[in-house]
């Protein structure tokens, strides 16, 4: 690691009580301050998922009609590929691993990351990564489709630098993303607040901290899978092609090695969306989360289980093992749905014990929104899931039902999610609110929107249209259902353009709300420092006796003694309720 | 050799100013709480750990790619491969003596001797070169090249794996050693120290797997 030699500095019993916290120099310049590099991260996620939406627009123009000649099948399908490879590599991924890095240290009473310079470093790789990978397409042609197996990529298939550059561009991404991830799970680890027990750590940073665990362990199997491919290709080492005879090389391999890594990796990026809608959940019924012991939980349940599936995504599984990869798959939609119930839970439990009128209000705040509209998309996620995970290995996984399933989990809740937190922790990072009322078309747009795509989407699964279709006839029954996609993808275009519009609105031209130090009447340490927030993030923390210090002191405020015990009664009462 | 501790930087995190007056929440309400801490320690070690776990995930890719390749081809290794294995016992050795001298450093830099420690690190960087150079004479001496069959391919790319990882760890200790001889650590403040050695560990870990996987797990046809 880069940064040891802040270790090595005389003993902290040397340099005890000294300066005035306030009189301290800016420890780190700008460059690497972690609230900077995690914005630098969301920025360059949210170009590229302008990118990637630009992208689908072609393809959902060529589709919208029967017959339309907008772009060829070539032209479409590396349109595919480059579609799939920026929402995940460098929309999804980048913007968890910017919010976390940003937030984390906050959330958790820190006051940087372990290792700032390595984060900056990270980014800038991250960066790089990208570039190779959006530069590919221009220098030739590049696989098809996202998972790079179709056709299984001999070198002869496709020939020029294209996809080498893609693949060395994908590989620097991963590397980027292991090293911010390792870096914020030993800042999680180490760099807690006094007080601050693991296990009062805030769900989102635990959120972040499950993810960071499962990315770690299946991003490098992506690196290795990466780096074969580029070996397979650039030097002609047919380890996956198989077709050369003596030399040997299986085609089987390929699929196998990627959907091994990339499943846990898709999981991955729904977690820390979970963790946003807990918490704001927490934040706006003003009340701590059913359970939050059984919600961390839930969330390591997705995070262990979201190893178990990867077989479903292969098409020419071994018989023996089809059923255990079915029901890996299921198992993990069951922490989801536990996890969906705490925070239904939470709402009852604000709803009988609180002051209605506050509800209310809180109710129509544009992060509950999203969240509120995050719960349709999850559930019809999670019920596409159910199908996919019973049909492992078969048509579901060949034809639109997949596209549905995945847009509806990974590009509908966890892009919610991500949106969500961004409303939510963004007036903490920039210092002023987001417009509320464009906040309301934003929502009514985008969940609207992906709501219509995924139907529409479920429903060419039903009629089995290939994934890599990119045009049909007209006497295909399959033109409702395109027609239903285009027009989401459209309203979704729309919404996000609005909020494209409202960020540069609130961040660049400083309109807005001035947030205050606690916009939202939060729970945990973030909410306890000006916004934006210093350098060294806290002058001073709160005692830390669970894991809503805030809400604890509101509470010991308004009521002195005796309302923690009023809250704990209220969640048994709605157990006994349940089990009676 | 004196151990001397380095000056305090200013990225040593704020402390407690207890003599000033009770801090104030940006909500107004006065704290008599603690600030945020330095990092506890052994944090860079615990970095390199969790950095050489997805590592470790790499070298299992490889890995598993090697296997269901070696099970779905009639013969392995190839019938005109001569597999040797004067070299790899001779690398195996090695590993297990920069094992015991990488441990050396460490229990030196405990005990606050910085002459033993500094030996102990060149005496690793020793086994390293001797490591590297061997793993090159390997290449060299093999008999096929990179793309004559998969089995060529994936014998190189193994030891290549290690031998990436050994030329970075050389350089960690390189550079740990020079610090050694700087006197930048201390009995009680060397974690940097103990970080070098995980990854130096974990680069013997990588050799052995690699041997298990290339010259012990059996052959067929």
């Amino acid at each position: 690691m880069t940064d040891t030699e802040v270790e090595e500095g005389p003993h902290p019993g040397a340099t005890a009580p000294s300066q005035p916290v306030a009189a301290l120099p800016d420890a780190w310049p700008k460059g690497t301050d972690h609230k900077y590099v995690g914005s630098l991260f969301v920025v360059a996620a949210l170009v590229f998922l302008v990118a990637g939406v630009v992208l689908a627009f072609v393809m959902r123009a060529q589709l919208a009609t029967p017959e339309a000649e907008i772009v060829g099948d070539r032209t479409y399908r590396q349109l595919f590929t480059m579609h799939g490879t920026f929402s995940v590599f460098l929309f999804l991924l980048p913007v968890w691993l910017g919010l976390g890095s940003a937030i984390v240290p906050l959330q958790i009473g820190a006051a940087r990351l372990a290792f700032p310079r390595l984060h900056a470093m990270s980014f800038w790789v991250f960066l790089m990564g990208g570039a190779m990978v959006t530069a590919a397409p221009a220098v030739s042609d590049v696989f098809h489709g996202w998972a790079l197996s179709d056709p299984i990529p001999v070198m002869l298939g496709l020939p020029g630098q294209g996809p080498d550059l893609l693949l060395l561009g994908l590989v620097l991404v991963c590397m980027a993303a292991v090293l911010v991830v390792v870096n914020i799970v030993v800042t999680i680890l180490q760099l807690r607040a006094p007080g601050l027990t693991l296990r009062r750590v805030p769900v989102f940073s635990w959120s972040i901290m499950v993810s960071g665990a499962v990315l770690l362990l299946a991003l490098p199997v992506l690196i290795g899978a990466f780096g074969l491919l580029f070996v397979d290709r650039h030097y002609g080492a047919s380890l996956f092609s198989g077709f050369t005879g003596s030399r040997g090389g299986s085609p089987l391999v390929w699929p196998r090695l990627f959907w091994f890594g990339a499943y846990p990796v898709l999981w991955a990026l729904l977690i820390p969306a979970l963790g946003v809608a807990s918490e704001i959940v927490t934040t706006f019924t003003g009340r701590r989360l059913f359970s939050r012991d059984r919600a961390s939980a839930a969330l390591v349940g997705i995070g262990v289980l979201s190893f178990a599936g990867w077989g479903s995504e292969v098409t020419n599984l071994n018989p023996g093992a089809r059923p255990l990869f079915i029901v890996g798959a299921l198992a993990v939609l069951a922490p989801v749905a536990l996890l969906i119930l705490n925070w239904l839970a939470t709402l009852r439990l604000a709803a009988k014990e609180g002051n209605r009128e506050a509800l209310r209000r809180d109710f129509r705040s544009t992060p509950m929104l999203w969240v509120l509209g995050l719960l349709p998309v999850l559930g019809l996620g999670l019920a596409a899931s159910v199908v996919s995970a019973v049909d492992a290995g078969r048509d579901a996984h060949t034809n639109y039902w997949q596209v549905g399933q995945q847009h509806a989990l990974f590009f509908g809740a966890a892009t919610i999610g991500a949106v969500a937190a961004l409303t939510f922790w963004g007036p903490k990072l920039w210092g002023r609110r987001l417009s509320d009322s464009l906040g309301k078309l934003e929502v009514l747009a985008v969940v609207g929107g992906t709501l219509l795509t995924v139907v529409g989407m479920l429903l060419l699964g039903l009629q089995d249209m290939g994934v890599h279709t990119s045009t049909f006839d007209s006497d295909e029954e399959w033109a409702l259902g395109n027609l239903m996609v285009s027009a989401g993808a459209a309203i979704v275009g729309l919404g996000l353009i609005v909020l494209l519009l409202d960020l540069a609105g609130s961040v660049l031209a400083r309109r807005g709300k001035p947030a205050g130090a606690d916009p939202w009447g939060g729970q945990t340490l973030e909410w306890a420092t000006p916004s934006p927030p210093p350098p060294h993030n806290f002058d001073a923390l709160p005692e830390i006796r669970s894991d809503t210090p805030l809400l604890d002191l509101r509470v010991a405020q308004s009521l002195p003694a005796q309302s923690q015990p009023a809250q704990a009664d209220s969640d048994r009462d709605l157990l006994s309720e349940g089990a009676s | 050799m004196a151990m001397v501790a380095v000056p305090a930087t200013a990225d040593n995190l704020p402390v407690p100013a207890s003599d000033k007056a009770p801090l104030v929440l940006p909500s107004g309400v006065p704290l008599p709480g603690p600030v945020p801490g330095r990092p506890r320690r052994g944090t860079s070690t615990i970095g390199t750990l969790l950095f050489v776990t997805a590592d470790a995930m790499v070298l299992g890719a490889v890995v598993a790619v090697y296997l269901a390749i070696k099970e779905g081809s009639p013969t392995w290794p190839p019938s005109d491969v001569e597999v040797g294995t004067y070299i790899p016992t001779m690398i195996t050795i090695t590993a297990v003596m920069s094992a015991f001298s990488v441990q050396w450093g460490i229990y030196s830099a405990r005990r606050n001797d910085g002459r033993n420690a500094a030996m102990a690190l060149v005496l690793t960087l020793f086994f390293g070169l001797a490591m590297a150079n061997l793993e090159w004479l390997s290449f060299v001496r093999s008999g096929f090249g990179f793309n004559d069959h998969t089995y060529g391919t994936l014998y190189d790319v193994l030891i290549g794996f290690h031998l990436l990882h050994l030329l970075g760890a050389i350089l960690a200790v390189l550079m740990l050693a020079f610090r050694t001889v700087a006197g930048h650590f201390s009995g009680d403040r060397h974690d940097a120290l103990r970080a070098g050695a995980v990854y130096w560990q974990y680069t013997n870990i990588v050799w052995f797997v690699v041997v298990t996987v290339l010259f012990i797990l059996s052959r067929h046809g």
